[in-house]
């Protein structure tokens, strides 16, 4: 032990005195973290802080690594220090270990030093998991050394360690994100840099300081490093030589791959899964996401029914910091990024209630558009570039909802979020069988599976609901529905087994939608208590006797306009829908474009009078907001001519022309819709602590609803969305 | 625990090593006593360095038998060194080490240790206990080298090329140390080539070529062995008639120079040879002008050995 800590105090003694290391360890790293603040921006985001601060403990350590260990260690070699060493009677082992402990502790206060300064002066949020931080940079350190120290074993001479050292140092530094955000690398530097030991370094720093992360999180790096650690170690003791006259044969320079190993191993595995570029993707998304801007002179809907005119916006960190309701003083000391919105409204992020983001909205030429599972994240990437910034898949296979979920979630990939329903409670020959009655037999049953829940009893419809409740669902759908003479006809959910579907929900906490289709349906689900009523009545008047029952019990009405219009217009061949601006930025272009061609191919058929039909839902509509219901927007979307996309507008638009005034409109689409997905603490409005999830309007959509369409700008948990990049994201 | 008073310090029995297929040594057989100052001379390549580094611990030996101390290097490295001190030829610290930095730090590797003060008092060395190594002159790193080979007070001192690249009055300087050293009775093996050194403060020395030992004893012994190698030189006012040398004188090894005026001659008895030349120039009816006498050094003896100078 003794001659351990000899060593080691004594390497501290000389790093203290030597000029090299105050410059590769304190003054370069110094020099990189205040350039690199700058640069990013660090003051008006704590993730771009975080970012720099995980740059500059990899520069650090690269430096401490590569310099401080490897090229002293050839130093005190070709010096003849070393020989004086090699007659007392110690082996290679304190002298090793020694510089890997002493640089350990040479460089922790650093790490320290600039946390603290990040914190303290940046105002970067202190990280979750400091032990984690501390314990994976240490990992980090000594791992370097030791590597640093295997250079110095393989090499023979200075000249060949300083080659060997920028061939390891140089790729390291600039392509490990260390200096160059990796995320804007194209996809092969990506995929160069996963072989390399500090991208692995410089992600898990990143993924504890920003992500929360904790080592355990981080373990893929963690082993990868040690495994480094312990085999430099082993050969380091092994190859060790004291003096320079002892050469090492060439072959011997092949250790530093089997140092490098785990990282050889790690590169090849992220290469075939993309893994971290996935990564680096979520990385750089929850860099853009801690932001801070200030949305100024704005007029604010707010969505509970208030309107701030000139206004002031405050987004930090991803949510909403402050809502100013005069201009805030001193905004330099705000640290933000001025957004001039005059003119300018602030809306909520718009909410559709009820999508079907498995089915496309329209029809595709050939069969290969319905079975693409990429599509249907396009859709949500759709809905963010239109403004909506969540949705409520009311029926869709379980699976693909709970990936979807997940992967917007994540950060993985940018869309509106996804509130899933899952499979739709109906029953055997109900609605929503006939999507796969004419499948074979084997894809009926993974429908069966995936899709639908035809309970036989009470019982199974309880378990059933418990079931997805556990698997973590948002909200229970079920079907009443019967059809009629001209769209066909259905089974109808046994009564019993509804009601046992709806309390079960109510007794999971969860919310429920009815779809129904005549007035005798609104009447069973607001009997049952279901949260919100779909569709509401094609058939027949719904009674006032029922909207007074559902304002008293406080179930909400989404009445879905949209879908009946299309239905119209497709029968009609009215291909109108698909020229709005909006739908046609969008797209898909293939889409609208052989939709069209199916619309057009109607306009000859005769077709049924539509317009009983749209005037019956029309004042259905009216009558639930005379009555005082809450309403929320829906617009079935997936069903053909409801392009996934700007719907919750063409909503709006329709119901303002029906009579509802264009604030109660906008409510509904927010902050209603909000409250009814159990979510309004979180979206729906504008206030101090929400997400920063809003859209910037370039009118006022209470002087002209179709204002909603016109985009200024679409921001989503602090993230300022590039929206024409939306539809050019890479999937795994 | 032997008893070193009484045992030698160092027994090395036909001892070989080779590097693949050159041969470094070729059986060389030493006994070094205890508390004996013992001179290894040899031109680089020779296999003192070799032979050194086998008895340190530092090499592995191909065959023979080694001893240091009672101890078998090739088993018990740790041991030897822990009891031997070092002072390498080419030795450095680092530059911002202060003298009793580098002396503490090499002190905690050893299991016995002297007073560091009075060491460095002892080498001279105390008024530069705080100074940073890189300030020291080239005496003064020398005295540090030899003060961390002092360290653990050890009964075994190797000096490898002591003085190599050192000014003479430093030179001098160090000779003194040394000088003072051997009246621990310590025992000290010192591999130089300089002749000088060797003679000055070797009690034996031993000669090393092409991997063997060619010669050994004390410098004295040597020189006698090889008295032979003594030439007496003279010089008359005129031509001397070589023809006429006297009997006893012709049989020696004998040139002559200065047109004949200067005769050179090699013999094992200088004394009388210079009576019977004195006395033959005489009878010439000459005059002496000048007389001179040369006894040959180690440097002399080595290079009639192997034919080579040491500094080669």
């Amino acid at each position: 032990m003794r001659p351990y800590l000899a060593q080691i105090r004594n390497n501290l003694r000389l790093m203290a005195r030597d000029r090299a290391v105050l410059v590769f360890s304190y003054l370069f790293p110094s020099i990189f973290f205040f350039m690199f603040a700058q640069l990013f921006d660090a003051r008006q985001s704590p993730g771009a802080m975080a970012q720099v601060l995980a740059m500059v403990i990899v520069i650090g350590i690269l430096g401490s690594g590569f310099f401080g260990a490897g090229m002293r260690a050839v130093q005190e070699r070709e010096t003849n220090i070393l020989r004086r060493f090699k007659v007392a009677p110690i082996s290679a082992a304190p002298i090793i270990v020694a510089s890997l402990v002493s640089g350990l502790v040479n460089f922790l206060p650093v790490v320290a030093f600039y946390l603290i300064l990040s914190c303290a002066y940046y105002k970067m949020p202190w990280p979750h998991n400091m032990l984690s931080l501390f314990v994976f940079v240490s990992i980090g350190i000594v791992a370097f050394r030791a590597a640093g120290m295997i250079v110095a074993s393989v090499v023979n001479s200075a000249q060949e360690a300083q080659l060997v050292t920028q061939i390891l140092y140089l790729p390291m530094l600039f392509l490990s994100g260390a200096t160059i955000p990796v995320s804007v690398m194209p996809g092969w530097i990506q995929i160069v840099a996963n072989f390399l030991p500090a991208t692995y370094l410089y992600q898990g720093i990143e993924s504890i300081l920003i992500g929360g992360a904790s080592i355990a999180a981080t373990r893929s790096a963690v082993v990868g490093l040690l495994i480094t650690l312990a085999v430099s170690l082993f050969v380091g003791v092994k190859l060790f030589r004291w003096e320079k006259e002892e050469k090492i044969r060439n072959s011997a320079k092949l250790w530093i791959l089997a140092v490098l190993a785990p990282f050889i191993v790690m590169g090849v595995y992220q290469a075939r899964t993309g893994q971290s570029t996935l990564q680096n993707t979520i990385m750089a998304r929850n860099i853009l996401r801690s932001r801070s801007y200030l949305f100024q002179n704005a007029n604010i809907f707010v969505g509970n029914g208030r309107v701030i005119q000139g206004g002031s916006v405050l987004v930090r960190n991803g949510k909403i910091a402050e809502v100013y309701e005069v201009a805030p003083g001193n905004l330099q000391s705000l640290n933000a990024e001025i957004v001039n919105a005059v003119g300018k409204t602030i809306i909520p992020g718009l909410i559709d209630m009820h999508v079907h983001l498995g089915a496309p909205g329209g029809i595709y030429s050939d069969s290969s558009g319905y079975s693409d599972p990429k599509l249907a994240e396009r859709r949500l990437a759709a809905y963010l570039y239109s403004g909506i910034t969540a949705v409520r898949s009311t029926g869709d296979w379980l699976t693909s909802s709970f990936e979807w979920r997940h992967d917007i979630q994540s950060g993985e990939y940018l869309g509106a979020e996804p509130f899933i329903c899952g499979p739709l409670f109906t029953t055997p020959g109900g609605h929503g069988t006939e999507y796969y009655k004419n499948l074979p037999q084997n894809q009926q049953k993974l429908w069966e599976k995936e899709f639908v829940r035809l309970p036989a009893s009470q019982g199974e419809a309880r378990k059933e609901v418990d079931a997805l409740h556990a698997a973590g669902i948002d909200c229970i759908k079920a079907v009443l529905e019967s059809g009629n003479s001209s769209f066909g006809l259905f089974n109808h959910m046994d009564a019993a087994i509804y009601r046992a579907v709806i309390s079960e929900a109510q007794a999971d906490h969860l919310p429920s939608a009815t779809h129904t289709g005549n007035a005798g349906d609104v009447k069973e689900a607001a009997d049952a208590g279901s949260s919100s009523i779909e569709h509401g009545s094609m058939n027949d008047l719904i009674p006032a006797s029922t909207w007074a029952e559902m304002k008293e019990k406080n179930l909400v009405y989404d009445p879905t306009l949209s879908v009946y219009e299309a239905q119209a217009d497709f029968a009609n061949g009215n291909p109108e829908l698909l020229t709005r601006s909006l739908v046609q930025q969008v797209g898909p272009a293939n889409l609208i474009a052989s939709t069209r061609a199916a619309v057009e191919k109607n306009r000859t058929k005769p077709s049924r009078d539509f317009a009983p039909l749209l005037v019956l839902v029309n004042k259905n509509l009216v009558n639930a907001y005379k009555a005082g219901v809450t309403l929320i927007t829906g617009t079935d979307a997936g069903n053909i001519l409801v392009i996934h996309g700007p719907t919750v507008q063409h909503e709006l638009e329709l119901w303002v022309k029906a009579g509802i005034p264009p604030a109660i409109a906008l409510e509904a689409a927010t902050y209603n819709a909000a409250k009814v997905l159990g979510a309004s603490g979180r979206i729906g409005s504008i206030q101090k602590g929400r997400d920063a999830t809003f859209v910037l309007l370039e009118g006022d959509p209470l002087v002209d609803i179709a204002n909603t369409e016109r985009i200024a700008m679409v921001m989503f948990r602090g993230e300022r969305i590039d929206r024409s990049a939306l539809f050019n994201q890479t999937r795994k | 625990m032997p008893n070193y008073s009484h045992s030698p310090a160092i027994v090395v029995e036909n001892l070989h090593k080779s590097y693949g297929d050159v041969h470094a040594l070729r059986g060389i057989d030493l006994e070094i006593r205890t508390g004996e100052v013992f001179g290894l001379l040899g031109p680089n390549g020779a296999g003192k360095t070799t032979t050194v580094e086998i008895l340190e611990g530092l090499r592995q030996r191909t065959s023979g038998k080694v001893s240091v101390l009672g101890f078998d290097p090739a088993i018990e490295v740790k041991r030897i060194k822990d009891r031997i001190g070092v002072c390498l030829q080419a030795m450095n610290l680092p530059d911002k080490i202060k003298v009793h930095e580098a002396l503490e730090l090499f002190a905690a590797f050893y299991s016995e240790e002297v007073d560091r003060r009075k060491l460095l008092d002892r080498l001279q060395l105390g008024v530069k206990r705080d100074a940073y190594y890189s300030t020291l002159s080239g005496g003064q790193k020398q005295r540090v080298a030899l003060a961390l080979a002092l360290l653990n007070n050890p009964a075994l001192l190797f000096l490898d090329e002591p003085t190599t690249g050192l000014d003479p009055q430093v030179r001098h300087e160090i000779h003194g140390l040394i000088q003072e050293l051997k009246e621990d009775r310590r025992t000290i093996l010192i591999t130089t080539h300089y002749i000088e050194e060797a003679e000055r403060l070797c009690d034996r020395v031993a000669f090393v070529d092409a991997g063997k030992i060619v010669e050994m004893g004390t410098p004295r012994e040597i020189q006698r062995r090889v008295m032979g190698e003594t030439l007496v030189e003279v010089t008359a006012d005129a031509p001397l008639p070589l023809d006429l040398l006297p009997e006893a004188l012709r049989s020696e090894p004998h040139t002559a120079r200065d047109q004949d005026c200067t005769i050179s001659l090699q013999t094992a008895s200088p004394a009388a040879a210079i009576v019977e030349l004195v006395k033959w120039i005489d009878r010439q009816g000459l005059h002496l002008i000048d007389i001179h006498m040369k006894r040959p050094t180690l440097e002399d003896v080595f290079i009639k050995l192997t034919g080579r100078k040491l500094r080669e």
